[in-house]
């Protein structure tokens, strides 16, 4: 197991700017959806930075898997730094 | 859910606060200014939420009410302490500053919360999608039964199911009989049979007896999975009709700076400086731009979450838009509007033979037989209950027929194996039954023609009852198919389509389609695996029987999980239904924020009075978007066949 941890910044595309962010709603899914990739066991999402904290086994998961999916949920994703833990 | 929880502790904090500032203000004890600033501030401070939506959203080039509403509370706040004694109303309502901000606060947080939460709920089918997926699976190690996670089963392991309990991968039965209840994948709750050799989805239920299942895709690769990782990028897929919305929400702020200014400027003038204030910052509290710019992800949120409670994957808004203008739907026929594999659908017999007879002898020629016809003769003699034994020997002739010997006596199968011993009666019938579109399959036992056997692939039971729903809304229906023409006359006859063009190569399918779009917005409905291009031609590419087919659910733009036709019409109608909702909440909440604007410029309004309303207006774009998910479609109550 290689654990990397990598902290994004993620900022939504598509902002109507109506309260579904405001209410955390928005970082609630994005939250869900990249814990449920497998390979990604800690997942730190923060609804007003937009900063995104991810720990994934590297075995498992390529970091660029996790990009996408941010990516594909309407997301602009921007890394911020990578780090090996384990 | 802890999330709401949060949400109502903060609005009660800021409602108790609020409250205890107020009456300090009222009363006579010392330091009665200083202390009401102080709990009106912690009051305020509490609805630090909105400040933050609302500076971020600015720095981001947006407006939202937040925006507003931060203005509005940081004006009343200062003004508030400068000025103890004024009081923040255009007319009536007679609060001070101070008290009017934290009740602003007070409100538009409740508001916030009460929306999220329902916003949330409207997101809630992805939520049940979700909690389908079971967490531990059961599965054989080292000949000992274990409970494991269900991320640390691997492929080709052996899954043990319960009955009752949900399937926790994909995979293939290797020992056992049940029936499954897919209505998590295919939003038909009649349970389907499962035994050896039938596939399962992760997340349905097995309902009465125990299952051993070899994993085939696990976690992420399950079609529940992509299912819901489709929903979830669907809802950011935005409409068209959106864009109205944002244009809207675009020129809110230079109109709302423009409006604030000049409502500030004329009051101060005519009116003096405190009822200026008021006003103002009643202007800044009525504004609602929420709602418009809410008016259309609610409803596209709350018309793909009840889309897939049905089995019906709508991959984005987009198709929305284009499935309320659907004025004429193409279906394939083989698979679609068929069920796609030929059945003996009736027998005839000849020189005193049972129908028995006649599909014993068929079954023990064909048994070893490669030939598609043979499975629907082996099919219906397992229907029947015969026992098959095997033929001595047996040969296929290719293009004439099968050739077996079986206790001493010849069966022989096909019209050109006997040619010297038909009958004018058995050529006459046989005859009849290609005319219809159908094979016959002539029997001879000895010389002696035994029967008969007409296969046909059968109608779909619900396809009938789909192209008359599609016409009840006004919807043409067109088939299209690659097979014979009388094959495809007798089809279309049964279903009862407007319009059929067969022998068709799937370039000429293609052509058909860009044909016809050219006088109409049309869907197309087939299996999207062979007719791939038609579905991509189309306007709008309906998959069905998508579950478990991957191509097909990754390339239609709306796909059916199930195999029911009927849901095409409810598509079409829950997207026109959809696209008026989306039209009727920006009308509306645009005639709202001019109305509301209008009586706050005017004074008619107080501070309180207008976050009152603008919550209002907000909440009620949402509810109505949300009711969309209560839609339901017309069950398809199957009739007995004969």
């Amino acid at each position: 197991m290689t654990l990397e941890k990598i902290v994004l910044k993620t900022e939504k595309t598509d902002c109507t700017g109506c309260r579904v962010c405001a209410s955390g709603i928005e970082a609630d899914n994005l939250k869900r959806a990249i814990a449920r990739l497998n390979g990604v066991s800690k997942v730190k999402v923060d609804e007003i930075t937009g900063k995104v904290t991810v720990e994934h086994d590297q075995e498992k998961i390529d970091f660029s898997k996790i990009t996408e999916r941010i990516e594909k949920l309407g997301y602009k994703v921007e890394i911020l730094s990578r780090k090996q833990i384990q | 859910m802890r999330e709401h929880v949060k949400g109502v502790i903060q609005i009660a904090l800021i409602g108790i606060f609020a409250l205890a500032g107020g009456l300090v203000s009222g009363s006579q004890i010392a330091y009665t200014h200083e202390i009401s600033v102080a709990l009106t501030l912690i009051a305020v401070a509490l609805g630090y939420p909105i400040y933050v939506h609302g500076i971020r959203s600015m720095l981001h080039g947006s407006v939202t009410a937040q925006l507003f509403a931060t203005i509005a509370i940081f004006i009343s706040v200062v003004a508030g302490i400068v000025l103890p004694q004024a009081l923040a109303s255009g007319t009536a309502a007679e609060v001070g500053y101070l008290t009017a901000s934290s009740i602003v606060a007070f409100i538009i947080l409740s508001g916030m919360t009460l929306e999220a939460y329902i916003i949330h709920r409207t997101r809630g089918a992805l939520e049940l999608l979700i909690k389908m997926s079971p967490k531990t699976a059961r599965i054989r190690r080292d000949r000992a039964e274990v409970e494991i996670p269900v991320d640390q089963v691997k492929l080709g392991e052996i899954v043990l199911v319960k009955p009752g309990d949900r399937i926790p991968v994909d995979g293939i039965v290797i020992s056992g009989h049940s029936t499954a209840n897919q209505a998590t994948i295919t939003g038909e709750s009649i349970p389907v049979e499962k035994t050896v050799g039938d596939h399962t989805f992760a997340g349905t239920i097995n309902e009465n007896g125990a299952l051993e299942i070899k994993v085939e895709k696990i976690g992420e690769d399950t079609t529940l999975a992509h299912v819901i990782q489709l929903v979830e990028e669907a809802q950011e897929k935005k409409a068209s009709i959106q864009n109205i919305a944002d244009r809207f929400t675009t020129y809110f702020l230079p109109i709302m700076a423009v409006l604030s200014s000049a409502v500030f400027i004329a009051s101060y003038f005519t009116l003096g400086f405190e009822i200026a204030l008021a006003r103002t910052v009643t202007v800044l509290l009525v504004a609602c731009p929420c709602a418009l710019s809410i008016a259309v992800p609610v409803a596209v949120a709350g018309t793909i979450g009840n889309a897939s409670m049905n089995g019906i994957i709508i991959k984005g808004g987009t198709h929305i838009e284009k499935l309320k203008d659907v004025k004429l739907v193409a279906f394939d026929k083989t698979g679609t509007l068929t069920v796609g594999q030929p059945k003996v659908i009736g027998i005839k017999t000849f020189n005193k033979y049972s129908e028995e007879d006649a599909v014993k002898y068929a079954a023990i020629a064909e048994k070893f037989s490669e030939h598609p016809l043979s499975k629907a003769v082996l099919a219906k003699a397992a229907e029947m209950h015969l026992k098959v034994p095997d033929p001595a020997d047996f040969k296929t002739i290719p293009g004439q027929g099968v050739m077996a010997n079986y206790n001493r006596k010849q069966i022989l199968i096909g019209r050109k194996m006997m040619e010297n011993v038909i009958s004018e009666e058995v050529v006459a019938f046989m005859s009849q039954v290609e005319s219809e579109g159908k094979t016959a399959i002539p029997v001879a036992l000895d010389k002696n023609v035994v029967g008969v056997l007409v296969v046909a692939d059968t109608v779909r039971e619900n396809s009938l009852e789909a192209i008359q729903r599609l016409k009840s809304i006004g919807v043409k229906t067109v088939m299209i198919t690659g097979d014979n023409l009388l094959t495809a006359k007798a089809i279309a006859q049964q279903v009862g389509v407007d319009e059929y063009h067969a022998e068709l190569l799937p370039e000429q399918k293609v052509a058909i389609i860009n044909d016809l779009k050219s006088n109409y917005v049309i869907a197309m409905v087939g299996d999207g695996v062979n007719d791939a291009p038609a579905l991509a031609n189309s306007d709008v590419g309906l998959a069905m029987g998508a579950a478990g087919s991957d191509v097909a659910v990754e390339t239609a733009d709306v796909a059916l999980l199930g195999d029911d036709l009927t849901k095409v019409e409810y598509t079409i109608s829950l997207s026109r239904k959809a696209f008026g909702k989306m039209k009727g909440n920006i009308v509306y909440a645009f005639i709202w924020n001019v109305v509301a604007l209008s009586l706050a410029a005017f004074g008619v309004l107080s501070p309180v009075l207008a976050v009152i309303l603008a919550e209002a207006g907000c909440i009620s774009v949402v509810v109505n978007s949300a009711l969309l998910l209560l839609n339901k479609p017309k069950a398809f109550v199957k009739k007995r066949a004969l």
